[in-house]
């Protein structure tokens, strides 16, 4: 299991979906989880709307996508073998009123699918996926999820209830089986943010971090005689000869170079905040996957990845 | 009429601060005794609120609060917020002055404290002073007053409310918490008002004084259900909870009625803050047509990190092409531009372009159906290569609004 997070914004569902399409292409069979269910996921993946029950999306990609409500039932046929009640809104609302307030259920529920997916088995006894990618809740959310376990074991000593716990709490510390992928930017809160995460996981949950996704990131340095070139493209003195030779207006130029000057820099200096701060590899995506959308994205940034090969 | 008459004409027109471009959007806003900023996380909102707040103190002689979230430490370091809980921090007009704006007007910038703005909900609306306490000691409530979807934008809501009550500022520029879902603001009263009220929730607590525990278990499947999920412990402090919760209900239902008023009076603006990337505008524009079915007005969109408009010129995409993929490019400049350039150097210039000039496209495409939709005015804040650190880049952003 990847749980895949980071602060809202830089890009943690698309490197979600293209980690599953890396799974894809390497032949795996992938399970891909949208938890906050906006439907994003499944999207960035080149598909519509997902409901609670995997739905294939590419090939050997199926997605579901986690509602409160559908996991509530769900979770109480899965591990208490409670039949589907017909009218179940006004007992999910409580529920959830209920679950919002105690550490734990709410937080179990979506873990606990997971969990269970996790373990499933097709008819021939071989795990149902070779891979779960979570595109999980945002910063905040996602220890709570995955302290979500270990939480409930203080709160419920016996019964039903803490033999199911156990085994999603080792599930997810068991850093052979379950892991953590943050994402984050070349700015100031979002590698700040990516840091706190780090440390909170390691300090609320037990889990450790094993990499970091460094979005939008201008990899290529500038040089000394590439300014030199944009500059002499716009010498006035052979502007028409350069123009005709080109097929185009090179004036732009300059403030690209300018631009993707100041650009590295900055990102090479968020990068080395983030390396000093987060005992865990991390990945450059570059800033040009950033002119796609949705599927095409997913794919470019997959590609990033492979590129990188951590 | 001659030039010479137009000319005087003109410049009798001009108000004080003509020298100085922009504050549009502070002069559109200045009347406005609330102006909320919202949008997706990450877009730069409460940077944008900040700059919101001195445009607006550019064209009048007020004092605008700008209430924080969750400030960047540089951002909150150029306003002088010491932190979480610390007092408002009075940015002079002196100051403002120094960091180059024409300033009218005082800044105010704080930050807001959700814990407190929970705490004295509850203070306010208990009946006494020992249910208070009693709620406040309640283990469920010091999970809920974090976790509870929607928390944070109450506290937000309910700290604006009182801001606007005590009257003590002329304007009051709010930045919403970065939520899951920007609705989440607009519909954290009415979602309280839900839970405190539920019908389901006044069986929960049980007829009064009785309490859940007292209640017969194998009576009702839920509880049955519930007990052997949660525990009983945990119900029984659940069950306390609400029925102390209930006592604050009229308090709170009252409460959410105001606030939706305030929000729906002339007093009362909405600015959308966003960048152009597919994720922050879409959501954009759906806030904005919920704005619209809520009947709450939105004042005016900022469009954040705007790539310079040139980069997106086509024909200089053709050019970028040819230094990319022509191999020969290289001896001719050598010919005719008297030096010889790296091969990769040349390709290099080139593939930077086509990236910023594909990105530009974007923008450019976004942009223009943004205005296509957008009923009100668009104001464009250019990409800014360094993290405002200082009051003076502040500053540059609010001439811009």
């Amino acid at each position: 299991m990847v749980f895949v997070t980071g602060k809202g914004g830089t890009g943690k569902t698309t490197v979600a979906a293209a980690l599953a399409l890396l799974a894809a292409r390497a032949g795996k069979r992938v399970l891909a989880v949208d938890v906050e269910a906006k439907g994003d996921l499944a999207a960035a993946l080149g598909g519509g709307a997902v409901r609670f029950t995997p739905q294939a999306l590419q090939r050997g990609i199926y997605a579901i996508a986690l509602q409160a409500e559908e996991s509530f039932q769900e979770y109480l046929g899965l591990y208490f073998k409670v039949p589907r009640l017909a009218r179940m809104t006004p007992l999910a609302r409580v529920f959830d009123f209920i679950a919002t307030g105690v550490p734990g259920p709410r937080d179990m529920l979506v873990v606990g699918k997971i969990a269970y997916e996790e373990r499933r088995r097709d008819k021939s006894g071989r795990p149902a996926w070779d891979i779960i990618i979570v595109d999980a809740a945002s910063s905040g959310h996602v220890v709570s999820h995955l302290a979500a376990a270990r939480a409930m074991l203080t709160l419920v000593r016996g019964g039903v209830i803490h033999s199911q716990v156990e085994w999603i709490d080792e599930l997810v510390r068991d850093d052979s089986r379950s892991t953590v992928l943050l994402t984050a930017l070349p700015e100031e809160m979002p590698v700040v943010e990516a840091i706190e995460l780090g440390a909170r996981l390691r300090s609320e949950a037990g889990i450790s971090v094993s990499g970091c996704v460094l979005n939008r990131m201008v990899l290529v340095s500038v040089s000394p005689s590439q300014r030199r070139l944009a500059a002499a493209l716009n010498r006035d003195s052979d502007a028409e000869e350069v123009r005709h030779r080109l097929g185009g207006d090179p004036a732009p130029f300059v403030e690209s170079v300018q631009l993707a000057s100041q650009l590295h820099d900055r990102s090479a200096e968020y990068a080395r905040q983030l390396r000093a701060g987060l005992p865990a590899p991390v990945v450059p995506v570059p800033l040009e996957t950033a002119s796609r959308s949705g599927l095409a994205m997913a794919r470019a940034v997959a590609d990033a990845l492979a590129k990188d090969g951590t | 009429m001659t030039v010479a008459t137009e000319r005087r004409r003109g410049e009798r027109r001009r108000p004080a601060h003509r020298e100085w471009p922009g504050f549009e959007m502070g002069e559109r806003l200045g009347a406005l005794r609330v102006v909320v900023c919202t949008g997706s996380g990450g877009v730069g909102k409460t940077t944008i609120s900040a700059a919101l707040a001195m445009s607006i103190a550019a064209t009048q002689d007020a004092r605008v609060l700008v209430l924080t979230v969750d400030p960047a430490k540089r951002l909150a370091s150029a306003l002088g917020i010491k932190g979480i809980g610390a007092d408002p921090v009075t940015i002079s007009r002196a100051r403002l002055r120094r960091a180059g704006l024409p300033a009218r007007g005082e800044v105010v910038a704080a930050m807001l404290d959700m814990k407190s703005a929970w705490d004295n909900m509850v203070e306010r609306y208990s009946p006494d002073r020992r249910s208070a306490e009693r709620i406040l000691k309640n283990r469920f409530y010091q999970r809920i007053s974090d976790a509870f979807v929607g928390s944070h934008e109450y506290a937000a809501m309910e700290a604006l409310y009182e801001l606007h009550e005590a009257g003590e500022y002329d304007c009051v520029v709010v930045d919403t918490p970065p939520s899951r879902n920007a609705l989440d603001f607009l519909e954290a009263p009415a979602r309280l008002t839900d839970y405190v009220g539920a019908r389901l929730l006044s069986w929960l607590a049980g007829p009064s004084g009785v309490g859940l525990r007292a209640m017969n278990f194998a009576a009702t499947p839920f509880l049955r259900l519930a007990d052997r999920l949660l525990g009983g412990d945990v119900l029984s402090e659940v069950s306390d909870f609400v029925r102390q919760l209930q006592g604050l209900y009229g308090g709170v239902q009252k409460r959410a009625r105001d606030v939706y008023r305030l929000l729906r009076s002339p007093q009362v603006g909405f600015v959308v803050v966003t960048t152009l990337e597919p994720g922050p505008f879409a959501e954009a524009e759906f806030f904005a047509a919920k704005l619209r079915e809520y009947t709450m007005p939105l004042r005016g969109m900022v469009v954040n990190r705007v790539l310079p408009p040139t980069l997106r010129e086509p024909s200089s995409a053709a050019a970028a092409t040819t230094l990319a993929d022509d191999p020969r490019i290289v001896e001719w400049i050598a010919q005719h531009l008297g030096e010889r350039y790296a091969p990769d150097a040349v390709r290099g210039v080139g593939r930077i372009h086509l990236m910023f000039n594909a990105l530009a496209q974007r923008d450019a495409r976004a942009l223009a159906k943004l205005e296509r939709i957008a009923e009100v005015p668009v104001s464009r804040i250019p990409l800014f290569t360094d993290d405002v650190s200082e009051l003076e880049g502040l500053v540059r952003i609010a001439g811009l609004l």
